[in-house]
């Protein structure tokens, strides 16, 4: 999984490394969804890192060879729960697929919703999305990482990277139209701020 | 198979903008005339605009205390072996394989022989270095014992009295680790000679008070109110340890 060994450039790989702390921790949250386990699991993903530091390729993606570790720690992990993601997310897409469309026409809401999204509402969006779908989105939108680098980190095909991240990123606006709404409306299941 | 379902498949690659011209101007004119595929771009471009406007704040993600300098510390060392001449930089994996398989078999026996004084300091005294080794290597900072104790109820729900620093002995890390079938706290003192103590808290859990030696360190066990106490160090024939093993028996169940 980590490619041939070659010995690394023996003087930045280390510090190269420990630049990319922060946004591994705040990628693991998204994964965890609890900071203790986050913490474990980017600590574990470093040891692996130094230990498996000779099969990386100088001159290639560092940080996304670090993103892969990590995905691939979390998925050892979790792989004997009784959770699957793997069946969670194939129920969300086939509810997902039977809609016969996504949210509908968008004019103006669309922009308010976008510029009154706070963070923490955001992050609560995020971490009620099916794991399969959170993982994409955020390696997409927010990792800024290629299609087929997400798919070597999640070890699924490109078709079902941008799969993921289609339904993820329409049922994440959803989540958040319908948050806004049930927050102008008082309690109660509100109306998506957009006609249908 | 329909046109929307064709766009459908694209929709991405669209949003991203990471089409041809042709293919792009071919989806627009369908869109043109869809309602619902147009609802779909524009709920998938929701999702990605307020995604990537809130990505810096998302990614800014405060590290927990300590965190970094144990990486560093992995790091340092790290390089540190790397420099070292071959049969030794080989040997150290090697050595350290062979005492997690010895730990490792001492846990798996611990869930069959639960009530085993022996097996327990065992256990224990694997987790006190694993967690020195991995968690607290190098120069770690003092932590604040109320903090401490904050932290092992929210993130564990757990509520213990952590025995603050004293003279001669700093808090220097807290922690779950696996006992038996469960987590417990394991809390982490270093003494003023780099002597590392560690405290585990098993509550529900009643034993025995004893006192063993096992891998070369200390371990002392004893209950109160239904909860088990043991505190693992260093076997300390010098008895230089004697005063912070007195305060940590007499602080930590109180």
């Amino acid at each position: 999984m980590f490619g041939r060994r070659q010995r690394a450039a023996p003087d930045t790989f280390h510090s190269e490394v420990l630049g990319y702390l922060e946004p591994l921790f705040a990628t693991a949250i998204r994964l965890t969804r609890n900071r203790a386990d986050a913490e474990d699991l980017v600590q574990d993903t470093m040891v692996r890192a130094l230990r498996f530091r000779d099969r990386f390729e100088p001159g290639t993606n560092l940080r996304a060879w670090l993103y892969t570790i990590l995905h691939n720690t979390w998925r050892n992990r979790i792989r004997d729960t009784v959770r699957e993601a793997t069946d969670v997310d194939s129920e969300r897409i086939e509810e997902l697929a039977s809609r016969p469309d996504g949210p509908a026409e968008l004019e103006t809401p669309e922009r308010v919703l976008i510029r009154s999204t706070m963070d923490v509402d955001l992050k609560e969006a995020l971490d009620e999305l099916p794991d399969a779908f959170r993982q994409a989105v955020w390696l997409r939108d927010v990792e800024e990482f290629s299609y087929a680098e997400i798919a070597k980190m999640l070890d699924v095909p490109i078709g079902t990277v941008m799969s993921r991240i289609s339904r993820g990123r329409r049922l994440l606006y959803e989540k958040l139209a319908d948050g806004r709404g049930q927050r102008a409306n008082g309690k109660g299941h509100a109306q998506v701020p957009v006609s249908r | 198979m329909s046109e929307c379902r064709l766009i459908t498949e694209q929709l991405t690659s669209y949003v991203d903008e990471q089409l041809d011209a042709t293919r792009r101007v071919e989806i627009e004119r369908h869109l043109e005339g869809c309602v619902a595929c147009r609802g779909a771009v524009a709920g998938e471009r929701g999702g990605q605009t307020v995604l990537r406007q809130h990505a810096k704040r998302l990614r800014e993600e405060p590290l927990p205390p300590g965190l970094r300098s144990r990486c560093e510390s992995l790091v340092h060392e790290h390089a540190r072996a790397a420099s070292l001449p071959g049969w030794r930089r080989t040997l150290v994996p090697t050595v350290l394989s062979v005492i997690l398989l010895v730990f490792t078999a001492s846990a798996i026996f611990s869930l069959a022989t639960r009530r085993s004084d022996a097996v327990l300091a065992a256990q224990l005294t694997a987790d006190h270095s694993k967690c020195f080794k991995l968690f607290v290597a190098g120069n770690p900072p003092v932590m604040d014992a109320h903090e401490v104790e904050e932290m092992l109820a929210r993130e564990y729900g757990w509520k213990i009295h952590v025995p603050p620093s004293v003279d001669g002995l700093q808090l220097v890390g807290a922690r779950r680790c696996l006992y038996a079938d469960g987590l417990i706290p394991h809390v982490m003192y270093r003494a003023a000679n780099g002597q590392d103590l560690s405290l585990f808290v098993m509550n529900g859990v009643t034993r025995k008070p004893s006192d063993l030696v096992t891998f070369g360190h200390r371990s002392q066990i004893w209950t109160k109110n239904n909860t088990t106490f043991v505190l693992v160090g260093p076997s300390d024939e010098s008895g230089r340890l004697a005063d912070a093993t007195r305060y940590m028996m007499k602080e930590a169940d109180r």
